[in-house]
């Protein structure tokens, strides 16, 4: 009798388990099946495809395996170098200048002032405001003849700029003020046109890091800025050793997703400079991307490729962040 | 004494707000006189209040306030600039849009520039499109697509969540490394392979290109998870005891206790699902198909240097999402500050 009892009573069990387990995946299942199909499949429908000649109108029938050829294509392309170095010039102007700016703002904006969720909506409205839209209005703003920012120049007494035109880069055109060449075009620095592109992402992006500041700011106890007023301490040490430590998690965190993102963007380049560009100083990996896959000769493979490329690079950026910055994040007590 | 304090703090009040003036005011006219050495003095002034108040005894809390204001008032401008010129442009007739020195006030208030520039899909496209195209279209199609691809996000990520969050399952570690692993893999990856598969079932140029692949985001399921993890475990017991069963607890006491979570997360779907370009415009060829971003990129193409039409259009796409934010800021702060502690 026991026997049977033991065994009736394990079987209920097996199978309330597998109905508690059936009912998880059942909540699953919508969520997964979207994913499934249109995030984990295409991983690696992408990495075969970047295999392929895939052009256009191909179906699975019509192309043929290339192997690594795209691979070598690309990393070979002059214009993917190019392009690469736009990018780079990109982030690494944009992340440090938009981090430091949206940093002082939301410093400033944790005082005591009266009037701060009047100046957190102002700086916060470039955010929440499309891209497509911004860009459209900084092109009119960056206009030659009829733009502000050459009304600007032309009020201060300075020469009116290119801006958009401009396949210069900054420091070589800052430098030539002095009578100093430089023909590098790594050294010279984003074209002109890039570097307008950056400001227009600066100003977009202060909003939005300022708020994320805020919130790691106000989370820092009270108690640590008291005892360093006991001790005397001016706003200077209070900043090195109080403030910036204990900010250290969410700059990092900063850091990261706008480095990501900024090796991402398409959108400003794509309107305000459709064509490239000067000298196609201002085409980012994913306009590339674009021009190659889904312009002109439809390169799937290649475009594929260069997709593959960009998800290396940005792993390989995202690490290396992590090694050099990971150990100095201060994680509090 | 209470007294004195009072009026103290009222007269630092009046001193910093004619400080505060003062020094602006000295910007703008040296700005308008002497050009950039204006503003160069006007720094130079700023950097002495700092360092020499700062040698002789410890600063004013009216002066570091007055300091702290101009900086963000001057900050302040330039980020209000480009929506003040954008809204002023958009009422300037053609040649004044283009005059040099531009005006900062319109002469005449232009409203027929608006009406034009809503009407202008219209004139640009080949033969009769099936439906009558102005931007009309173009905001049908972006708040139909959004308003389906958020709720069906919605749906799809407060079902996984709660799984992730209050159920026990086989494979729950393996789910979750998959999807983190996912998340570190741009979308630019998927573009090609999910437009390849679209084009196979012939569904580009549909509505369903536009808002299926985005039907579940792996964002919103996180935002959620940490939200209902929140929810604590005797509420269920006490349902159970009750006699309910998991979806009639989900649905009667999960959902109304997250109601700030679920409007933060729909609002971060849908304005990502409004402010997307490059997926709209690969999937999309009819212009009739367009959502309001491809549109007013098509727009921006077709107006060349037709600004002040350009700038009508802009200022009345960027409306709606303006109007939104200021009655649901509180959401929008929140979600951003939310993000920034995973």
């Amino acid at each position: 009798m026991g026997e049977l009892e033991r065994l009736t009573r394990r079987h209920t069990k097996r199978i309330k388990l597998l109905h508690r387990n059936l009912e998880a995946w059942i909540y699953l299942l919508p969520a997964t099946a979207v994913l499934a199909v249109f995030w984990f499949f295409p991983v690696i429908l992408s990495i075969i495809i970047s295999f392929t000649n895939w052009k256009g109108l191909d179906t699975w029938s019509t192309v043929k395996w290339v192997g690594l050829t795209n691979y070598k294509n690309v990393l070979t392309d002059p214009e993917f170098h190019q392009t690469l170095l736009n990018t780079l010039n990109y982030a690494l102007y944009s992340v440090p200048l938009t981090i430091i700016i949206s940093l002082i703002a939301a410093l400033l904006l944790n005082t005591q002032i009266c009037g701060r969720s009047f100046f957190r909506t102002i700086y916060f409205l470039p955010f929440i405001t499309t891209w497509v839209a911004i860009s459209i209005v900084w092109r009119y703003f960056y206009d030659r003849e009829f733009g502000l920012a050459n009304y600007f120049l032309r009020m201060m007494g300075l020469p009116r700029l290119e801006w958009l035109s401009e396949p210069r880069g900054i420091w070589t055109l800052l430098f030539s003020q002095f009578g100093i060449k430089i023909a590098n075009p790594l050294l010279a620095g984003p074209s002109l046109a890039m570097f307008a592109i950056i400001l227009t992402t600066i100003w977009r992006g202060i909003g939005f890091y300022m708020v994320i500041f805020l919130a790691g700011l106000q989370n820092i106890d009270r108690s640590y800025y008291e005892a360093a007023e006991i001790d005397g301490a001016s706003t200077w040490l209070r900043f090195k050793h109080i403030t910036f430590p204990l900010l250290s998690p969410v700059t990092f965190f900063v850091l990261i997703t706008s480095m990501i993102s900024s090796f991402k963007v398409f959108v400003p380049q794509f309107i305000m400079t459709p064509s490239g560009g000067p000298d196609n100083t201002t085409i980012t990996v994913v306009f590339h991307l674009y021009e190659k896959g889904f312009q002109g000769l439809w390169l799937m493979g290649h475009a594929s490729a260069i997709a593959y490329i960009l998800f290396v690079i940005i792993l390989i950026i995202t690490l290396v962040q992590n090694h050099i910055f990971g150990r100095r994040v201060h994680y509090g007590d | 004494m209470p007294l004195f304090a009072e009026a103290r703090a009222g007269r630092e009040r009046v001193i910093i707000f004619i400080l505060n003036i003062a020094l602006l005011i000295f910007l703008m006219f040296g700005f308008r006189f002497w050009g950039w050495k204006g503003i160069c003095g006007y720094a130079g002034m700023l950097i002495l209040i700092i360092a020499f108040l700062k040698n002789i005894w410890k600063r004013p809390r009216y002066i570091n306030l007055t300091l702290i204001y101009q900086i963000l008032f001057v900050g302040g401008f330039f980020m209000v600039l480009p929506f003040y010129w954008m809204v002023i442009t958009s009422f300037k007739s053609y040649n004044e849009a283009m005059a040099f020195p531009p005006t900062w006030w319109p002469s005449k208030f232009h409203w027929s520039n608006w009406i034009e520039a809503w009407n202008a899909p219209k004139s640009n496209t080949w033969g009769e499109p099936p439906v009558p195209l102005t931007f009309t279209r173009y905001f049908y199609v972006s708040i139909l697509v959004g308003v389906i691809t958020t709720a069906g996000s919605l749906s799809t990520a407060i079902l996984a969540a709660y799984a992730f969050a209050k159920m026990e399952f086989w494979g729950r570690g393996l789910f979750f490394y998959v999807v983190i692993a996912m998340m570190m893999v741009p979308g630019q990856v998927l573009l090609i392979p999910n437009y390849i598969t679209l084009a196979r079932i012939r569904w580009l140029d549909h509505y369903a290109a536009l808002t299926i692949p985005w039907m579940a985001s792996v964002f919103t399921v996180f935002l959620l998870r940490q939200f209902f993890i929140t929810i604590p475990a005797d509420l269920w017991d006490a349902a159970q005891i009750d006699g309910a069963g998991r979806f009639r607890f989900l649905y009667r006491v999960v959902l109304p206790l997250s109601k700030p979570v679920l409007i933060t997360a729909g609002i971060f779907d849908f304005l990502g699902n409004w402010n997307s370009l490059f997926w709209p415009l690969i999937v999309t060829t009819r212009p009739e198909m367009r959502t309001l971003m491809v549109g007013l990129q098509a727009f921006n193409q077709d107006a060349g240097s037709d600004f002040n039409l350009l700038m009508a259009a802009s200022t009345f796409a960027v409306l709606p999402i303006v109007i939104m934010f200021f009655f649901l800021q509180r959401f929008f702060i929140q979600g951003i500050a939310r993000t920034g502690f995973k």
